[in-house]
C-alpha cells in the first residue's frame, strides 16, 4: 500500500512540498536578516519598544524594511486550504472518475483497510507540509509578534496549531466532497468555498467568544496628548482589543455620538479635551483578551476546525463502508 | 449439488437505487467450471448484478454467496479469490504495464506476476508504456492479465469485448477461454451480444428489467425449447403453459415452446431453436414478476 500510495500521489506531493520548500526558503533568507536587527534576539525587546532606544530603532527599521514582507504573509491564509484540498480531493474522487475503483476494492486489500491507509498517509502528509511551513512562517514572523502580539489576525491566523487544523479541515471537506461529487475539480472547488466561508465566519464571530472578554477602566488623563502609547489602559498591545471606548463617571459607556458632542463642547470652550474629560470623570474603557490567552485560543480553535475534520471523514468512511459509492 | 460446488448461489437479491430498483428477486446458483454468460439488453442490470457478485456494491436485499462464502464481508481471502474485470477495463492511465504489475502484487496474496508477464510478452505488449497510452485492446489485456494473475477462482467480466474492435474481440475471447481452457477459473462475463455465444459459453442466465428471466445449461435449455410451425389459428395454443412466444404470419403460426420435446400436433413442424433466437423471444416478453424460468442446474 505503501508504495501504491506514494505511486498515485506524488505529482501531488511533490509540487507541494517544492512550493513549501521554496516559500520556506525565501522566509528564511528574509527572516535571518530581519532577526538580525535584533542583537540578542527579537525576545528581548519584548514591551521595550517605548523605552529601549535600541529595541525602537530596531522596531522602525523591521516595518521600514521588512513591513512589505509582513504584508504579503496574507497569501499564506490559504497554504492550509490549498495543502489539504490538494490531497483530499482526489484521494476518492479520482479513483471514481477514472473508474479504476472498481480495480482498486477488488484486489485482496478490503475497501476499509485501502480507505484507512491513504486516509492515515495523506492527512499525515497534510499535517505534516502544513506544520513545516508554520514553523517556518511562526519563526519568520517573532520580530513582528514581538511588537505587534500574536492575537491580530495576520499572526494568530498563521501561527501556532490553527495552520494544521485548518489544513486537515480542508482535507476532509475536499475527501467527502469527492466521494459525494465524484469530481476532484468540483471536490477542490467546494473545499475551497467551505475553506473560506468557516474560517471568516470563526474568525469574526466565534473566536472573540472563546472566553469572556476582560474590560479595563481608566480616568482619562490629563496630561496625556490622545492615543499615545502606554496611555491606553490594561495591558499593551499584544492583546486582542475587541473594543473601546468612554464611559460616563458612572460607568455608563457613551456613545460616539455622545462623545463627539463632549468633543465639540470641549472645542468650542477652548480646552483641552483630556482635561475636559478629565474634570468630567470620563473614564477610557477597553474590552480585551490578553495576550496569554493565546495557546487557549489557539486550541479551541484548533480542536473546532479538527472536529469537523473527523466528522467528515467518519462521514466518509461510513459512506464506503455501507458501499454506498 | 453442495454449496461448495457452486460459484455463485444469490437468494432474493434486490438492489435499490435512489431512482429505483436495478434489481429484484434475482435468485441464482451457477456450477463452478466453466464460462456463464449473461445476457440483457442495456438498463437490465447487469452491471448491479456482476457489482453485487463481486463485493462492490451490498445488496439491498436478499444473500450473495461466491464459492460459498459471503462477498460482502469482504475478506483478503475472499477478495483473493475473486477476479473481476470492470467495464472499459479500467486502469492506472499514468501507471507505466510495469507498474500495474507492481500494483496487483502490491494488493493481493497470490498474485503471479512471471505468468503475467509471459502473457504481456505474448501479445507484444511492452512494459515500459504508460498504460493510459495502449490503445483500447490492448488496455483490456492489460486488466485481463492482471485479473488473471491473481489466479481467481472465479473471475467477472464487465462487458469485456463491448467496447472493442473486432480483431481486438476475437484475440481477447482467444486469451480469455485460453485461460478457462488451463483450468480451474470459473468466468462469469455479461454482454448484450448474443451471438457467439453459444460457441463460447456453458450456461445462460438472461436478465431483463432487472429480473431474470431465463437461466440454466445451454444444451438442456436448447434441448428443452423448439420451435412448432404450423397453420395459422388464433385459439389458444398454450397447451399446458409451455408457449413462451407465438409469432404470427399471413399463412402460418410459429411457436417456441418449451415441453422437452414431446411429439407435435399433427399438422404441426418442430425445428430446433438457435439460441439467439431463444434469448430474444425471453427479452420479448413482458416483465412479469413470476416470470423467471429455471432449469435446475443439476438438469
Amino acid at each position: 500500500m505503501t508504495w501504491l500510495i506514494w505511486r498515485q500521489h506524488r505529482t501531488e506531493i511533490c509540487v507541494l512540498g517544492l512550493l513549501v520548500g521554496m516559500f520556506g526558503i525565501a522566509l528564511v533568507v528574509l527572516g535571518t536578516q530581519a532577526h538580525d536587527l535584533f542583537p540578542g534576539g527579537p525576545a528581548r525587546c519584548a514591551g521595550e519598544a517605548g523605552v529601549n532606544e535600541t529595541c525602537a530603532a530596531s522596531f522602525r527599521r523591521l516595518d521600514e524594511e521588512y513591513g512589505y514582507v509582513e504584508n504579503l504573509l496574507a497569501v499564506f491564509y490559504l497554504v492550509p486550504v490549498v495543502i489539504g484540498a490538494f490531497l483530499g480531493a482526489p484521494l476518492l474522487a479520482r479513483e471514481l472518475e477514472d473508474g479504476t475503483w472498481q480495480l482498486a476494492w477488488t484486489q485482496a486489500v478490503p475497501r476499509m483497510r485501502w480507505l484507512a491507509a491513504k486516509l492515515a498517509a495523506l492527512a499525515g502528509v497534510t499535517a505534516t507540509l502544513t506544520g513545516m511551513f508554520t514553523a517556518v512562517l511562526t519563526w519568520f514572523r517573532q520580530p513582528f509578534d514581538v511588537w505587534e502580539g500574536r492575537f491580530q489576525y495576520d499572526a494568530f491566523d498563521l501561527e501556532g496549531l490553527v495552520p494544521v487544523a485548518y489544513a486537515l479541515f480542508a482535507f476532509g471537506v475536499a475527501t467527502a466532497a469527492g466521494a459525494i461529487l465524484r469530481r476532484s475539480l468540483p471536490a477542490f472547488g467546494v473545499a475551497f468555498g467551505a475553506f473560506l466561508a468557516a474560517r471568516m465566519s470563526v474568525a469574526l464571530l466565534a473566536r472573540p467568544a472563546y472566553a469572556t472578554p476582560l474590560t479595563a477602566m481608566e480616568p482619562v488623563a490629563v496630561g496625556g496628548s490622545k492615543g499615545q502609547a502606554g496611555h491606553r489602559p490594561g495591558s499593551g498591545n499584544a492583546s486582542w482589543l475587541i473594543e473601546h471606548g468612554y464611559a460616563d463617571a458612572t460607568g455608563r459607556r457613551l456613545s460616539w455620538t455622545e462623545y463627539y458632542e463632549l468633543e465639540a463642547v470641549a472645542n468650542r470652550a477652548g480646552t483641552n479635551l483630556n482635561q475636559f474629560l478629565h474634570a468630567r470623570g470620563i473614564q477610557q474603557f477597553k474590552v480585551y483578551h490578553p495576550a496569554d490567552r493565546f495557546w487557549t485560543f489557539q486550541l479551541i480553535e484548533a480542536a473546532l476546525f479538527v472536529a469537523v475534520a473527523a466528522v467528515l471523514i467518519a462521514v466518509v468512511l461510513w459512506r464506503v463502508r455501507r458501499r454506498m459509492i | 449439488m453442495t454449496a461448495t460446488e457452486l460459484a455463485l448461489r444469490t437468494d432474493g437479491v434486490g438492489k435499490r437505487y435512489r431512482k429505483g430498483w436495478a434489481l429484484r428477486d434475482c435468485t441464482l446458483a451457477l456450477p463452478a467450471g466453466g464460462v456463464i454468460a449473461l445476457v440483457g439488453p442495456n438498463g437490465a442490470g447487469k452491471t448491479t448484478l456482476l457489482r453485487l457478485v463481486v463485493g462492490l456494491l451490498a445488496p439491498s436485499t436478499g444473500t450473495v454467496q461466491v464459492l460459498g462464502h459471503d462477498v460482502t464481508a469482504s475478506t483478503p481471502q475472499t477478495l483473493s479469490r475473486i477476479g473481476f474485470l470492470a467495464q472499459d477495463h479500467p486502469l492506472y492511465k499514468r501507471f507505466t504495464v510495469a507498474e500495474m504489475l507492481r500494483f496487483g502484487r502490491a494488493c493481493n496474496l497470490r498474485f503471479d506476476q512471471g505468468l503475467a508477464e509471459r502473457r504481456l510478452a505474448k501479445l507484444g505488449i511492452p512494459l515500459d508504456r504508460r498504460a493510459g497510452t495502449l490503445s483500447g485492446g490492448q488496455q483490456a489485456q492489460v486488466a485481463l492479465a492482471l485479473a488473471l494473475a491473481k489466479r481467481p477462482d472465479l473471475l467477472v467480466l464487465d462487458e469485456p469485448v463491448a467496447s472493442l474492435d473486432p480483431l481486438a474481440r476475437h484475440e481477447f475471447l482467444q486469451v480469455l477461454m485460453g485461460a478457462v481452457a488451463e483450468g480451474g477459473v470459473t468466468v462469469l462475463f455479461s454482454s448484450h451480444v448474443v451471438h457467439e455465444l453459444e460457441r463460447v459459453c456453458d450456461h445462460l442466465v438472461v436478465l431483463n428489467h432487472g429480473r431474470v428471466t431465463l437461466t440454466g445449461d445451454i444444451d438442456t435449455l436448447l434441448a428443452e425449447h423448439r420451435l412448432l410451425v404450423g397453420p395459422r389459428t388464433a385459439t389458444d395454443l398454450d397447451r399446458a403453459g409451455t408457449v413462451v412466444e407465438a409469432v404470427h404470419s399471413d399463412r402460418h403460426t410459429t411457436l417456441l415452446v418449451r415441453d422437452g420435446g414431446i411429439p407435435a400436433a399433427p399438422g404441426w413442424q418442430a425445428r430446433p431453436v438457435a439460441l439467439e433466437d431463444l434469448v430474444l423471444a425471453y427479452l420479448r416478453r413482458p416483465s412479469e414478476p413470476s416470470a423467471a424460468v429455471t432449469s435446475g442446474v443439476a438438469a
